[in-house]
């Protein structure tokens, strides 16, 4: 068997096979980890990624950047090389710029809807690993629709692709260790950084203490003091902010605060947005894998076990996706998922299966050390994950937070009845921009635990098609009849 | 616990119970109306919105003329509704086509338009040239089409919201979050148990659906009801491109298109790519410009199917007081079932332009 991969920077991109063992679903570490191991085994696995070249989210553009640009976007990046080194040597199977859309349960496994230049086609897997990484947890403010106003995600993106800065003053706003990484970023690129305004209170890190501990001998801590160190030294940091307004009629001109009981408006062109990150589970609930709420992280997290295999057979998640602990943790976890994928294949046996597993799972406890910590410690305030009066919670059709409390006083139950009423989660996002502040307002109405009241469900497609790319995937005959209620012409 | 007691509950808060309780609510009895909770299967919140009258009720007159009879009342249903809960419903009622992707499917079209009754339906066939002075975008597989002037479409979600807002504005109850597991009837008033207590009812009114099969045999009565999947494609708001709703697609009032749908033995509210695809084929050969709109949501829901098709309404011949109101096209029928059917059961007794949809019609032909 000749090698599959992909020269990532060949312009032409080989054609996507119709079958494999393993679909892997995310080129971050976790899915880079899986195809690694997966294909060392001899199992036919693709690695499938919305970018031009596998890194995800953490390590984006790595493999493509120049050493003078891996400078600037810092060391962190670095620990990326050697996960992509041993893929590159691998046989794993890289698709680049392939968007899956859908998965859905076969008999024989699973089909997968990818959309790849321009054009849409069915994938039939054995198994599949989901390794999609995290979303950006919204953070709804008064005036969050003006443009200007944008995430740390957004932020990020631009400065590592494009080397793109913002114009003006810019305020960064929210919580979360990514809030002060892109303001380092940010400006260390040389972007006019005004102020950090962090909406955390000091007696989160009380409530944190008990996890501190295990915390002060994670890998965690070295960075995370660091990168405070740094930052306090050359922007402005307001702590306990309880309001945040993005002012300006058509765009934002200024961003006015209080904290401290002091109310302060800052000019700015720019305001980033970000209240860390929760696993982005869209594929995984539409297969109907099961999941949980989690109470300290505020967010939902798909049920898996110690391999990241789900309730679903033959469905595995892995990485931030399957619960956030980061870059580190998320490579162990692909490995031991792509162990489980291997064993169910039955390529390996349980103890090969073990024995291989043993050192990822210590250098996994290694990287969760401390996660509890952060966790507690940047969990966002309720005021912020739950907004209050005209303030949008669905971008997508413009509803505010007191339509939806209206709504539930007039007797609305859940999240998918809310859709039907107000339209929120129906946009294009598909319910990600609103989907968690719904869930938390009606829990809070309805004086219930979010667990109880739920989320909207999960619909086709994750990521957007066209309708003349959906026309092009192959439909039965059973199918076409079930539609045109017509025999076919002979 | 002391039982809740209201003149009559309907059971089922779908677009065929919320017509009925509005109608009934109106007539100044203490009506409740008992609805699931946030995931429960909802043929009204997958419906596609169509006011359909063309080609329905071929070999069953009653059916035709009832249909028919809803889609006259549809313009007094809308105006009530916003006259009482300021929610307009969207409805437009200028006509309707079915649209004919190639020459057989023309002919076809065309023999069943001919069995149609053609006084009162009032269908007609209309050729290429005469559709595309009405359609410009369509595309070149368009044969024809036929049309009829009684159809129309309504935004379905605001309809569902406003007949729940008309039904509390008149004084009715709506207890959510209540599955009927049973329901009995004891010296002339009716028992139903839910899990957060019992209710009792001087009525009952089953418009719950696929859960009326278990439910209608407590009562005497018969709901042989089967779901049957239907999917639709949502896609983008795009520029005025449908004037009129071509039943299989139709642009609503935001803008947005719909794509629909598909008849399929399924129980399952999940979608699939393969039905999907073909959906997408059709509405893309119908009018290709089509192609290049993003597709925003997919999504799947069951109808409500008795073994002809047709609704069920009957009074219970051993429990009198309680009925049964099933079917599909629950939107098109939300006008008789509000105007018409809801006084009837108010007075006690069904028309007899009713009888013919009594669940007896089944009995005979039942196959060994």
């Amino acid at each position: 068997m000749s090698p599959h991969r992909v020269d990532t920077s060949s312009a032409r991109p080989a054609s996507l096979p119709v079958a494999c063992d393993v679909a892997i679903v995310g080129a971050g570490p976790a899915g880079i980890a899986a195809a690694t191991l997966t294909a060392d085994l001899g199992l036919h696995a693709l690695l499938l990624d919305e970018q031009a070249a596998p890194g995800g989210e953490v390590y984006r553009a790595l493999a493509i950047a120049s050493a003078a640009r891996r400078a600037t976007l810092g060391p962190d990046y670095e620990q990326g090389a050697a996960l992509l080194v041993a893929f590159e040597r691998s046989r794993a199977h890289h698709v680049p710029g392939a968007s899956v859309c859908g998965v859905a349960s076969t008999a024989a496994g699973f089909e997968l809807c990818v959309v790849r230049d321009g054009a849409a086609q069915l994938l039939d897997a054995r198994c599949v690993i989901l390794a999609v990484g995290a979303l950006e947890r919204p953070l709804h403010i008064e005036g969050g629709t003006l443009p200007g106003v944008t995430s740390a995600g957004v932020a990020q993106r631009q400065l590592q692709q494009a080397a793109q800065l913002p114009p003006g003053p810019t305020v960064l706003a929210g919580c979360g260790p990514l809030l002060y990484s892109v303001a380092q970023q940010l400006s260390e690129a040389g972007a006019d950084v005004v102020a950090i305004l962090d909406t955390l209170s000091a007696a989160r890190f009380v409530r944190a203490l008990p996890h501190a501990v295990a915390f002060i001998r994670s890998p965690y801590y070295a960075r995370g003091a660091n990168l405070l160190k740094d930052i306090n030294e050359t922007v402005p940091i307001y702590h306990d902010v309880v309001e945040i307004a993005a002012l300006g009629n058509d765009k934002l001109v200024s961003v006015r605060f209080t904290a401290n009981k002091r109310t302060t408006t800052l000019i700015a062109d720019q305001l980033v947005l970000h209240q860390g990150i929760v696993p982005e589970i869209h594929l995984a609930d539409s297969l109907g894998c099961a999941m949980a709420w989690d109470d300290t992280a505020a967010c939902w997290t798909p049920r898996v076990d110690t391999w990241g295999a789900s309730s679903v057979a033959g469905i595995f998640i892995a990485g931030d996706g399957a619960g956030i602990a980061g870059a580190n943790a998320a490579a162990h976890r692909g490995a031991l998922a792509g162990l489980e994928a291997a064993t169910t294949l039955g390529r390996i046996d349980a103890r090969t299966r073990d024995a291989a597993a043993a050192p990822h799972r210590q250098r996994l406890a290694r990287s969760l050390r401390g996660r509890r910590f952060l966790d507690t410690v940047y969990r966002p305030p309720e005021r912020f994950r739950l907004p209050r009066g005209d303030t949008i919670v669905c971008p997508c059709e413009d509803v505010t937070a007191r339509e939806v409390v209206d709504a539930v006083h007039e007797g609305c139950t859940g999240p998918n009845q809310l859709k039907a009423i107000l339209r929120c989660g129906m946009g294009p996002c598909q319910g990600r921009d609103c989907g968690l502040a719904i869930t938390e307002l009606v829990a809070r109405e309805r004086g219930l635990p979010p667990s109880t009241v739920g989320r909207f469900r999960a619909r086709f497609p994750a990521k957007p098609l066209t309708l003349g790319q959906l026309a092009m995937l192959p439909s039965s005959a059973a199918d076409r009849f079930a539609v045109t209620r017509q025999p076919e012409d002979a | 616990m002391t039982a809740r007691s209201y003149d009559v509950v309907v059971v089922g808060g779908g677009l065929v119970g919320a017509a009925i309780a509005y109608g009934l609510g109106a007539g100044s009895k203490r009506v409740a109306m008992l609805d699931e909770g946030d995931r429960a299967l909802r043929a009204a919140s997958g419906n596609f919105g169509l006011i359909w009258v063309q080609g329905k009720g071929i070999d069953f007159p009653a059916y035709a003329a009832w249909t028919r009879g809803s889609a006259r009342r549809w313009p007094e249903l809308a105006m009530r509704l916003r006259a009482e809960t300021g929610i307009d419903v969207a409805l437009e009622q200028r006509g309707g086509l079915h649209l004919c992707l190639s020459e057989r499917e023309l002919n076809a079209r065309s023999a069943l338009v001919a069995r149609c009754d053609a006084e009162s339906n009032r269908v007609e066939m209309m050729d290429r040239a005469a559709l595309a002075t009405l359609l410009p975008g369509i595309g070149p597989d368009v044969a024809g089409a036929s049309y009829c002037a009684a159809d129309g479409h309504v935004n379905p979600l605001k309809l569902l919201c406003a007949l729940h807002a008309a039904f509390t504005a008149c004084g009715g109850s709506i207890l959510r979050d209540r599955s009927v597991r049973r329901v009995t009837r004891e010296r002339g008033s009716f028992t139903l148990t839910t899990a957060a207590g019992a209710i009792d009812a001087g009525r009952v009114v089953l418009a719950a659906g696929l859960g009326n099969a278990a439910l209608a045999p407590q009562l005497g009565l018969s709901a042989p009801v089967r779901s049957q999947r239907g999917q639709i494609i949502a896609l983008e708001r795009l520029p005025a491109l449908l004037p009129l709703p071509v039943e299989t697609l139709r642009q609503t009032d935001a803008g947005t298109v719909l794509a629909g749908d598909s008849q399929e033995d399924c129980a399952s509210t999940d979608t699939s790519t393969g039905v999907l695809a073909a959906i997408a084929a059709r509405a893309v050969r119908a009018f290709p410009r089509l192609a290049a709109a993003r597709v925003v949501r997919c999504w799947a829901a069951l109808r409500v199917l008795t073994p002809d098709r047709y609704p069920i309404y009957q009074q219970s011949e051993t429990a009198p007081g309680a009925f049964l109101a099933t079917c599909h096209s629950g939107l098109t029928l939300a006008a008789a079932h509000a105007l018409d059917l809801a006084p009837q059961i108010a007075a006690g007794t069904l028309a007899t332009a009713l009888l013919p949809f009594s669940a007896h019609r089944f009995d005979v032909a039942a196959p060994s």
